[in-house]
């Protein structure tokens, strides 16, 4: 493959491994999270978008439902839902307050006017290729070779070559997805959803809504009527996907709600790791964010899903920046499965999102990772559910806040144990880092034990962050903004360890670059 | 002369049913009254296995063979029965009991042997003095024995602790799991001291470890090299020697 | 009147229809009134609220009835302490009180600031006094040598009611036993402590009775500057028990610990409830909570830790939770909460659920420990562990009645 396909800035380095490093630093770049004029993810594209009548009615989603070309059980299915919606309420109990959302002050649905189809990636709206690439996200393939390759030589692990596909959504659609044909050979299934739904119509209908119901909650039912597009990802039985699988998710259009929906099927003894990163750009309203994410696993099957989150905050006063309203759930449903949730949450105004498994399996295995960091005037409420239903299932939790600035940062998390999941096990672990002395650190663990067999072990601490250690750092010459990191890179080491390499390396930059500013 | 304990090609695994590993393999070992074997293996060859299994620990199964003591089948028994028969494990990582403090558990131990047995229980006089003769033996501190089990305790105490119960409940049979490890050369010796105070012509023992030094302080009538689950060379004790200095590669290497 | 108080409380079931029949009954009086109002806000609470969610007092009191079973007998020992008896109609006090010991009977309902955290508390504030019984039962302790204070809540009836408050004074002690003892229907009281600078108080609760009954104790406490509160619950849950405490530090260098230990057998539930909010700098909290469940028995531990932004700083708190569910079909709901906005602090908390450990029960049997004998001695140094700073006076007694309950 023709390695420096779509670079301009660093074609003398193909050779070299330097590509990945400028996806890194632009993707850095991008993430300068909270001072509004530093935040470069924080550019608006300009193309020529068609929108949804503004607000939310049936009319709005038959337009939706058209536009896509859906068969008639979507349309039923959707309308279905907001029927549902109308007569449910937002929920109150999380530790967020944030002002009324105008559920009719929105678009929900913007496409590029060029349409979504694209026959190959050359057919993409020139402007909207140049926004991945300001973002650094590796449209190209090549790019993306190049780029993961640099990273493996770095890192000189002698790890299998990791190469990532992507599929990439501008406000409501898919525009590329990228490796689409090697890994048909390989028999996997990844396409944007609403494409899946005219292709694999008979595998969208099994699993779809089976995760998270149509009327689950407020926002996710709010999904179920107007999600827009998202990522379909099926693994055939005993295929372990040969690259990663990612997903990049970009908000443009102004007063604009993104409702992604995605599912991905493990079927038997597959195996899936899956990398999902958002920005928006900076505006002064709350754009609204409520996606859905499902996730099956069957017998001995494993999907590892990561996010790197880094919408727009909003500035330093609380202004603008993204309504995260997310249900991301896995469902363990056959023996010895596995579902692993690693999340980095560095953006967003206010985060609501629980990435939950339900063990149904015997054996089978839930995972919950996480890393949230609020500054400025943040809210985020999150953590996890596991449910242990199978026999034998295990659950770990490990959750590291960081809260800086006037944010608020707040562990939830429920731990289920059924009569019949005989010897069950968690562990959980919930620490909290305060930086600065007006923002909140706040753990709410949930634990239900009805099985005597079941161990579950719950830790959490909360400390600020030590001035003994910072002062060290800083006598032996290294300058407070690096101690910080340095420091908090420490704090969260057991949970970055769980990131694929390459993003891992992201995320330690985004964490930086979230916390600048905070001490001093 | 029956020996007093007697392994037969036992084989056990570990694991529930599906993930079940075969750590034992055809094992089989005669120790007599009166002698001390050690058994010297590489990481992972099985012996803490083997002690766990002769004590009846759950999550071993026994897949065949058989051990006795004494002539009678100890594989079907409880723990407790195997300790009322004279069993008794010093464990590699001796197990914290908070609450309990170590005078209640052993004399509750070592009534509940007794009672087992068809003896009256030890006289609550007895007790301490027997407690105070084994304590000062061992340079235990009486302070020591009224907080909770191990609770607390350097890795150094607890090993002297698993060694003032040995003495307190005078075992028939003792098995010694990596009693050396975490022990300094002074700890080292007072816990040998008490080990060969203990030896006796009634009495056998079996030595679980990795490294020669235990050996120096308690010589070994007899040492086996315990490998994939099964012995695999027995010699007198300088083959422990042999071990030390040419390592289980070199040592293992002949005998395969 | 009644008619008019029944739209106090929206869709009132049988026994909150009786409640406002027994509020309609008191005396008017404006605090009174106030304190039903909080109650009456939500009615008794339920699983849809929040903090109740584990512990329905609505769903399991249909209505106001004398339960079947009498009081249990008191194991606390009342020698050497001044025997304070409430029973549904009665009171009993002491004819003289000794000097540091000051008892006001009073006819009017003290004002209580924060009842709508507390429904069951504002209830029984709104419903005590009546016949014999006061409105509110206030003491103030000058000494730091009173003998002990022993309260007892036993009797047949349909509900009873008490709320006694005391302010403990600078550099006195003050040294409280309560037992619980079923006999009626529905059993609330509210205890409000005041320590100045420099006070002490230890208390010890004791709570056994029966499976028909409903109990809720709320206790609530401001410790003044370098004040000593120590609390130990023993509870043995009814048909729903609920034992909440809320502590404020609210002067520096104050300290508090809190323990508790539940015990719930076939058709009992045992809800131990605290919140403690470090509203001054330098403040300790250590929180210890054990709980032991058999098949069929419920607990629940909810613990909250408030640190508030400034005021807080300098917190040091620790709060552990520890169930044993010793059967099957055993039941442990915990939530151990922490709500920090100062930067400076100190705050872990734990929370273990599950059977007894293995190694341990393998340690004590290959000692010849029979395994019966083995679960129950785990088991006793587990609870008592949570028992351990309760009065001298009182904590053997405890120890033995949590050693009766693990070994019948």
């Amino acid at each position: 493959m023709d390695c420096c396909g779509g670079t301009t800035e660093h074609e003398d380095d193909c050779g070299e491994v330097k590509v990945k490093d400028s996806i890194d630093a632009k993707t850095v770049e991008a993430a300068k999270a909270l001072e509004s004029e530093n935040y470069s993810a924080g550019f608006a594209t300009t193309i020529e978008t068609d929108f949804a009548p503004k607000g939310l009615s049936e009319d709005t989603i038959r337009y939706i439902s058209a536009a896509k070309n859906e068969p008639e059980w979507l349309l039923e299915w959707r309308l279905k839902a907001y029927e549902r919606w109308l007569t449910m309420e937002e929920p109150t109990w999380a530790m967020v307050r944030y002002p009324k959302i105008d559920y009719q002050a929105y678009y929900y649905y913007a496409a590029p006017k060029a349409g979504a189809k694209y026959a190959s990636i050359d057919d993409v709206p020139k402007e909207i290729l140049e926004t991945y690439e300001k973002l650094g996200i590796p449209l190209r393939e090549a790019e993306v070779l190049l780029g993961v390759e640099g990273a493996v030589e770095t890192a000189a692990e002698g790890r299998e070559k990791p190469r990532v596909a992507v599929d990439a959504v501008f406000d409501s659609v898919s525009v590329a997805t990228t490796f689409r044909k090697e890994l048909q050979k390989a028999g996997v299934i990844f396409m944007s959803i609403s494409e899946a739904v005219h292709e694999y119509p008979d595998l969208v209908k099994k699993y779809l809504g089976t995760v998270v119901p149509q009327s689950d909650n407020f926002f996710a039912t709010l999904n179920s009527a107007v999600f827009s597009d998202g990522t379909f990802v099926y693994i055939p039985k005993g295929v372990r996907c040969p690259m990663e699988l990612s997903t990049y998710f970009r908000m443009n259009a102004e007063n604009t709600g993104q409702f992604e929906r995605t599912l991905i099927v493990a079927d038997e003894a597959a195996y899936v790791s899956y990398l999902e990163g958002c920005t928006a750009p900076m505006r002064d309203e709350n754009q609204l964010h409520a996606a859905v994410v499902e996730l099956v696993a069957l017998e001995d099957a494993e999907i590892k899903y990561s996010t790197v989150q880094n919408w727009w905050p909003g500035d330093e006063d609380g202004k603008g920046g993204i309504f995260n309203f997310v249900t991301k759930r896995g469902d363990c449903r056959g023996d010895r499965s596995k579902i692993s949730w690693t999340q980095v949450e560095t953006g967003s105004a206010v985060t609501w999102k629980y990435p939950s498994c339900i063990l149904r399996g015997d054996d089978s295995v839930g995972e919950f990772y996480s890393i949230a960091v609020t500054n400025g005037r943040q809210q985020a409420d999150t953590g996890t559910k596991m449910i242990h239903l199978g026999k034998r299932t295990k659950s770990r939790i490990i959750s590291k806040g960081i809260s800086a600035g006037k944010s608020d940062n707040t562990y939830r998390g429920l731990v289920s144990v059924n009569r019949k999941a005989v010897n069950a096990r968690n562990f959980t672990q919930c620490d909290s880092l305060l930086i600065g002395e007006k923002c909140g650190a706040h753990t709410i663990p949930y634990v239900e034990n009805r099985c005597a067999s079941a161990q579950l072990e719950h830790e959490a601490t909360t400390t600020k962050l030590s001035e003994d250690q910072l002062f060290y750092a800083r006598q032996r010459g290294i300058a407070e903004e690096d101690a910080v990191a340095l420091l908090v890179n420490g704090f969260v080491r057991d949970v970055l360890q769980h990131l694929p390499m390459e993003f891992a390396v992201e995320a330690q930059s985004l964490l930086k670059v979230s916390l600048e500013g905070s001490v001093g | 002369m029956r020996p007093m304990l007697k392994i037969t090609d036992l084989s056990a695994t570990v694991g529930e049913d599906s993930e079940a590993k075969t750590i034992l393999n055809g094992l089989s070992l005669d120790v007599p009254a009166g002698e001390v074997h050690a058994i010297m293996g590489p990481n992972g060859a099985g012996k803490s296995t083997l002690s766990y299994v002769l004590t009846g620990r759950s999550g071993y199964e026994v897949t065949g063979g058989s051990a006795t003591l004494n002539g009678e089948d100890i594989l079907g028994m409880d723990p407790e029965e195997r300790a009322a028969k004279g069993m008794f494990l010093s464990f590699q990582y001796p197990v914290e009991i908070p609450g309990v403090p170590v005078m209640t558990f052993v004399r509750t131990a070592m009534n509940a042997q007794r009672k087992a047995r068809g003896e009256a229980e030890i006289s609550a006089p007895d007790f301490i003095k027997k407690s105070r003769d084994v304590a000062k033996m061992l340079n235990l501190d009486a302070e020591m024995l009224k907080r909770p089990v191990n609770v607390g305790f350097s890795g150094g105490e607890k090993k002297r602790l698993e060694i003032y119960q040995m003495m307190m409940l005078e075992p028939k049979f003792l098995i010694l799991d990596e009693t050396d490890s975490g022990l300094d050369i002074d700890a080292l010796k007072t816990v040998a001291d008490g080990v060969n105070a203990m030896r006796d012509p009634s009495r056998g023992m079996l030595v679980i470890t990795h490294y020669q030094r235990l050996l120096d302080y308690i010589k070994p009538d007899k040492v086996h090299v315990l490998a994939k689950g099964r012995i695999i060379k027995t010699g007198e004790a300088d083959l422990a020697l042999r071990l030390e200095k040419e390592g289980y590669d070199g040592v293992l290497g002949e005998a395969a | 009147m009644t008619t008019a108080l029944r739209d106090f409380i929206k869709n009132p079931t049988a026994a909150e229809l009786e409640l406002v029949a027994r509020y309609g009954m008191q005396p008017e009086d404006a605090r009174r009134e106030r304190a039903f109002l909080a109650f009456a806000e939500t009615g008794l609470p339920h699983r849809r609220m929040e903090g109740w969610k584990w512990t329905d007092f609505k769903a399991a009191l249909k209505a106001l009835e004398t339960p079947a079973a009498a009081s249990a007998k008191d194991p606390l020992p009342d020698d050497g302490a001044l025997v304070f008896r409430f029973t549904p109609k009665g009171f009993e006090a002491p004819a003289k009180l000794p000097d540091g010991i000051r008892m006001v009977v009073q006819p009017g309902v003290q004002a209580f600031p924060g009842a709508e955290d507390v429904p069951m508390g504002a209830l029984a504030a709104a419903l005590a006094g009546g016949g014999k019984r006061p409105a509110t039962l206030a003491f103030e302790i000058t000494s730091s040598e009173a003998p002990r204070l022993h309260f007892v809540f036993e009797g047949a009836g349909e509900a009873s009611f008490a709320r006694i408050v005391f302010l403990v004074r600078s550099g006195a002690s003050l040294t409280l036993t309560e037992s619980y003892l079923g006999g009626a229907g529905l059993t609330a009281s509210v205890l409000e402590f005041d320590l100045e600078r420099g006070a002490k108080l230890n208390r010890t609760i004791f709570q056994r009775g029966g499976a028909g009954e409903a109990l809720a104790v709320t206790g609530i406490a401001h410790l003044g500057a370098e004040a000593e509160m120590t609390q130990t619950t023993l509870a043995f849950g009814a048909k729903v028990a609920r034992m909440e405490t809320r502590v404020v530090h609210q002067a520096s260098g104050s300290k508090l610990n809190l323990n508790a230990a539940y015990l719930s057998g076939k058709g009992f539930h045992a809800d131990i409830t605290t919140n403690v909010r470090h509203g001054a700098p330098s403040c300790v909290t250590r929180q210890l909570t054990k709980g032991a469940v058999l098949d069929g028995g419920t607990g629940v531990f909810q613990g909250k830790f408030f640190v508030p932004r400034k005021t807080g700083q300098h917190t040091d708190a620790d709060m552990q939770h520890q169930a044993l569910l010793l059967e099957d079909g055993a039941q442990v709901f915990a939530k151990p909460e922490l709500e920090i906005y100062a930067d400076d602090v100190e705050c872990a908390h734990g929370n273990t659920c599950g059977a007894l450990d293995d190694a341990q029960m393998f340690y004590l049997r290959q000692r010849g420990i029979p395994e019966t004998q083995a679960r129950a001695m785990l088991t006793e140094a587990f609870i008592a562990e949570a028992l351990g700073m309760a009065d001298e006076a009182v904590r053997d007694v405890l120890l033995a009645e949590a050693q009766n309950w693990l070994s019948s």
